[in-house]
């Protein structure tokens, strides 16, 4: 087949619409890890969970897809909340990272993604869902015509992050955000309620992840094994930017899209799902910390 | 003489007792597990079991599995098979190999199954085949297409539904006659669509001479089709093939619309098109796609009219696929060929009644049910023998949605040696 710059802008496009969904479940990873310690392994279900509220209030509600996807959010806020002061509060407060307490914290991840999966096949069944809305005709930019949920798509996942990047920038509540993160005990000891906010980290971080899971709907229905996959490239989007770094999980995600893309494309189609996890290996090989990591950073 | 202190005694007795009671005990055990044994092969003697796994993930699976169960209860509540009762068995093997596998010899050497009916995915059916020709039990295979299935020689296996190298030949015509020969081929991973996509491009070959214009082979549950369909959009195909199970293919339909492939680019569907999922998920991206299966509910038939009906009534579905259909037929022909066959059906008999049952169905000819074409089958293990159904129906989707509508194309009947 011919090479046309078309083709391979499209291509990057659409590596760029995907990769920003990755790296909005990715900041959620990265962001549970710089403040609990621990890598939630269940975070692909929270994901597809969000996808299953906005289809439940889009399609069975009738309420509009901008209202769907703050009350999926909204929603799979609480819900993480609950999980991480129910299941996980326990097994965080005996510490993460290379604890015992931390590998309890990894099984118990694992556990509460086949339970989660379990509940949403009671409740949805394994059959993939539609969810279909009308956003208008795709936009035509010559010989490429982009539809609007891939605009869409991009333009809300860069307005979430840049919204998350000014709450922990620019806001107090913010700044103790980042202080929980960075020292527990020392935030303890300057008034900040650490419990709570280590709740608030758990639900912004599935909020985000709901939020992808209702973006990513309209382009490939709703289905209970979702998560499984995206919580692959999310964590190979998470490591490529650097493990713990909220900007590197973006970029890492965006590179992740674009090479999967363009591997699929130009080398061979049927290994899309391979790519991702060679530029993860690339970036590895190079700088192990990733491409925003700190490289002295121990987590215990 | 040592003296025995009355402490010691009083010890003694009880352990004396209880050794008296143990070896009771033990007489009892063995008397009442014999007793068990003998009422549970009594309760095995007279009855005909029959073993059925299939991908029962989805609402329809379950509910092809549910259909088969509520006719076995119904031939059973009509006074069984001469007097005998079938005893079945369903498992759901998830269209995963391994438990389709799992399964079967669960049913062979635990259940003893009489007959082994599945299963609904070729990639579950295929390595099925070599279980029960080594076990020699009769297979009878409900919905998978992939012709390789017959292609092992196994003395063992009969098919019900039309066999992917018709389906090919009758798409790769059509297509050839009425679209052109410039195609684009999509190809999931699983064995059917494997099966159907190699036989839709070998009968475009053999029957125009034309080669694919693209071929991209995918996993089996692929989300993400844009890079696949941005090339095919600058390919400039008559059609494109999407051959895949159903929720990929809904998906894959939906993602061609959106890189802008137009409606004058016709989407060829595997026989999987036929379930419905793929108008339910894919909604108006399912207008005009076309497909070969073995029954369409737009059949006008008595007996197909009211089939329907009893779906809708029984199953809550607006129109059943041919999956439906071939799980109905496959249990009539299953009670045809019971009634002929001798059994013993004594604990002894296994092997021979198994025998008598495979020997039954090979006996079926020209059963006329809901299936696109007469079904026969024979003795020979050969793909001649026990594909047994050789007629397609063309159809395509005129509406998309949970309502769907389809229209017959076309109705063909293939010789029985057709792409062998």
């Amino acid at each position: 087949m011919e090479f046309d710059f078309n083709s391979l802008f499209a291509f990057i496009i659409f590596g760029i619409t995907i990769g920003v969904v990755y790296g909005m479940v990715a900041l959620g990873i990265s962001l549970i890890y710089s403040g609990l310690d621990i890598v939630h392994f269940a975070h692909g279900e929270i994901y597809m969970f969000g996808a299953f509220f906005g289809l439940v209030m889009a399609k069975d509600m009738s309420i509009p897809y901008p209202a769907a996807l703050i009350g999926a959010m909204v929603l799979a806020g609480l819900m993480g909340m609950l999980i991480e002061r129910v299941f996980y509060r326990r097994l965080t407060r005996s510490g993460g990272g290379y604890t015992v307490a931390g590998m309890g914290m990894i099984i118990c991840g694992f556990g509460m993604s086949v339970a989660l999966m379990n509940v949403a096949f009671l409740i949805w069944g394994a059959d993939a869902k539609p969810f279909s809305i009308n956003l208008g005709m795709p936009l035509q930019l010559g010989n490429i015509s982009i539809p609007q949920s891939y605009i869409i798509t991009a333009v809300i996942s860069f307005l979430l992050m840049g919204m998350l990047h000014f709450f922990l920038k620019y806001t107090k509540l913010g700044l103790a955000v980042r202080a929980v993160a960075q020292n527990k005990d020392i935030a303890y000891l300057m008034g900040i309620n650490v419990p709570v906010f280590i709740s608030l980290i758990f639900g912004l971080a599935c909020a985000l992840a709901a939020a992808a899971g209702v973006l990513i709907g309209p382009m490939q229905s709703v289905q209970v094994e979702m998560g499984y996959l995206m919580l692959m490239k999310a964590f190979a989007a998470a490591v490529v930017g650097g493990f713990g770094s909220l900007p590197g999980a973006l970029l890492g995600g965006i590179l992740v899209g674009i090479f999967e893309n363009l591997g699929a494309a130009y080398i061979s189609p049927s290994h899309k799902d391979i790519y991702a996890f060679l530029l993860l290996i690339l970036v590895l090989m190079i700088r192990p910390s990733g491409l925003f990591g700190i490289e002295a950073k121990v987590k215990a | 003489m040592k003296r025995i202190m009355p402490s010691q005694h009083k010890r003694a007795k009880p352990f004396q007792r209880s050794k008296q009671m143990k070896k009771g005990n033990k007489l009892i055990s063995v008397l009442v597990l014999a007793g068990m044994m003998l009422s549970a092969v009594s309760a095995m003697a007279g009855e005909i079991r029959i073993g059925i796994t299939m991908r029962m993930v989805s609402e329809n699976g379950q509910k092809y599995g549910q259909m088969m169960m509520d006719e076995i209860d119904l031939i059973n509540k009509g006074g069984g098979i001469n007097g005998n009762q079938i005893v079945a068995t369903l498992m759901n093997d998830e269209c995963k190999s391994d438990k389709g596998v799992a399964n079967a010899n669960k049913m062979i050497f635990q259940k003893k199954v009489h007959l082994v009916v599945g299963s609904s995915c070729s990639s579950v059916t295929l390595p099925i085949v070599d279980v029960t020709a080594k076990a020699e039990v009769p297979q009878i295979v409900p919905h998978s297409t992939n012709s390789k299935i017959t292609q092992k020689g196994s003395a063992w296996v009969f098919r019900v539904p039309v066999s992917g190298r018709f389906y090919g030949g009758v798409n790769a015509k059509y297509t050839g006659e009425n679209i052109g020969t410039r195609i684009a081929y999509i190809c999931a991973a699983d064995a059917a669509s494997q099966g159907d996509c190699e036989k839709m491009q070998g009968q475009m070959k053999s029957q125009f001479g034309a080669s694919p214009v693209y071929v991209a082979q995918v996993q089996e549950k692929e989300v993400d089709f844009r890079t696949h369909m941005q090339k095919i959009k600058t390919a400039n195909v008559d059609g494109v093939m999407i051959a895949a199970l159903a929720e990929t293919m809904a998906r894959a339909l939906v993602q061609s619309y959106e890189a802008g492939i137009g409606p004058e680019v016709r989407r060829i569907g595997s026989s999987s098109a036929s379930n419905s999922p793929v108008p339910a998920i894919a909604g108006d991206a399912a207008k005009g796609v076309f497909f070969t299966a073995a029954y369409s509910h737009s059949d006008k038939r008595p007996i197909a009219r009211l089939f329907n009906e009893m779906v809708r009534k029984r199953y809550g579905i607006h129109a059943p696929d041919h999956d439906f259909s071939q799980a109905y037929d496959l249990i009539r022909i299953v009670e045809i060929a019971l009634e002929n066959a001798d059994l013993e059906l004594t604990s002894s008999s296994l092997k021979q009644d198994r025998i008598a049952i495979r020997d039954a169905i090979a006996g079926v000819r020209n059963y006329q049910g809901l299936a696109s074409g007469p079904i026969s089958f024979c003795s020979d293990p050969a793909p001649v023998c026990r594909d047994g159904n050789r007629t397609a129906v063309l159809i395509a989707y005129t509406k998309g949605g949970e309502k769907y509508e389809l229209e017959v194309l076309a109705r063909v009947t293939m010789p029985m040696d057709f792409g062998l």
